[in-house]
């Protein structure tokens, strides 16, 4: 299907989801980018999903090898033949 | 630290080990969230390990070790140990709505604060926000954690579970709208959305 010239409120909305996970193309990336300028209910919208998605990364990301895990690990791994 | 009751490493185990300690954090991070509990992530780091220590000779000095390793990784979740351990589990749940915690958070008046998104994330610590991932089912739970704790693509999410890419992106889509809303069930739940909301100045 051929683009649009340009997007309106629920055509952006519903490509917000791929804009965020960076999977649109070149094209339509521009698009998103050319109604979020213009848009400061979209650009709302836009903004505080594209915070709660890295807030969320973040998060998932803060973790740590537990010591305990880590020691069973190695031993497990000294003494498995190569 | 070294492994109490274990040989010292020889220079082959040193080699290994020296490629693996610096994965291992985010490596548990990944089985942890796949697996949604600490014993199942436990055997998973420790069979993803082994396997990768008998398959060191094939892998090339000099290439991405940590790439290689997660591939080994989620391999094995996916193509074994999801199918023994975690058969038929598969569960239906409602749909939640678009821009669910948006929405939520214009209720408890947080758009009205320069930094809304802010706002709710001060109030949602890292136990939240596992305890919302691990009640969602398998399939968006598995998604989410490849695209949010791995950062691939859904190509790359597409090839590790040999699902089309349409599909990964339909369970991701509804994965995010179905943390949103699991994430505020654990926020009210541990009490974690009462007290004061900033004013405009984003001053409590």
């Amino acid at each position: 299907m051929p683009l649009p010239d340009r997007l309106d409120c629920e055509e952006t909305f519903l490509r917000l989801d791929d804009y965020l996970d960076r999977e649109l193309d070149a094209a339509e990336r521009r698009l998103v980018e050319e109604h979020l300028a213009t848009c400061d209910v979209c650009t709302a919208e836009y903004r505080f999903e594209a915070a709660v998605l890295e807030g969320l990364r973040e998060r998932l990301r803060r973790v740590r090898l537990p010591a305990e895990v880590r020691v069973r690990l190695l031993s497990r791994l000294r003494n498995a033949a190569p | 630290m070294v492994a109490s009751g274990s040989p010292p490493p020889d220079r082959r185990h040193q080699e290994f080990e020296a490629l693996l300690l610096p994965a291992l954090d985010a490596a548990w991070g990944t089985a942890l969230r796949l697996t949604g509990n600490a014993g199942d992530a436990e055997d998973l780091l420790q069979d993803a390990s082994l396997l990768a220590w008998r398959g060191f000779g094939s892998f090339e000095p000099g290439s991405n070790f940590r790439a290689w390793f997660f591939r080994i990784l989620t391999n094995r979740y996916f193509s074994n140990w999801r199918k023994q351990k975690r058969a038929g589990t598969t569960v239906e749940l409602e749909d939640a709505p678009e821009l669910y915690l948006y929405t939520r958070a214009e209720e408890l008046g947080l758009q009205r604060t320069p930094d809304p998104a802010g706002q709710l994330l001060s109030r949602l610590d890292v136990e939240a926000v596992e305890a919302a991932l691990a009640a969602l089912p398998d399939e968006f739970r598995e998604v989410a954690t490849l695209a949010f704790v791995q950062d691939l693509s859904y190509q790359e999410i597409a090839d590790q579970m040999s699902i089309p890419v349409g599909t990964v992106r339909s369970r991701l889509h509804r994965g995010r709208r179905l943390l949103q809303r699991a994430l505020w069930s654990v926020a009210e739940e541990r009490g974690l959305l009462r007290g004061p909301v900033a004013d405009s100045t984003g001053e409590p």
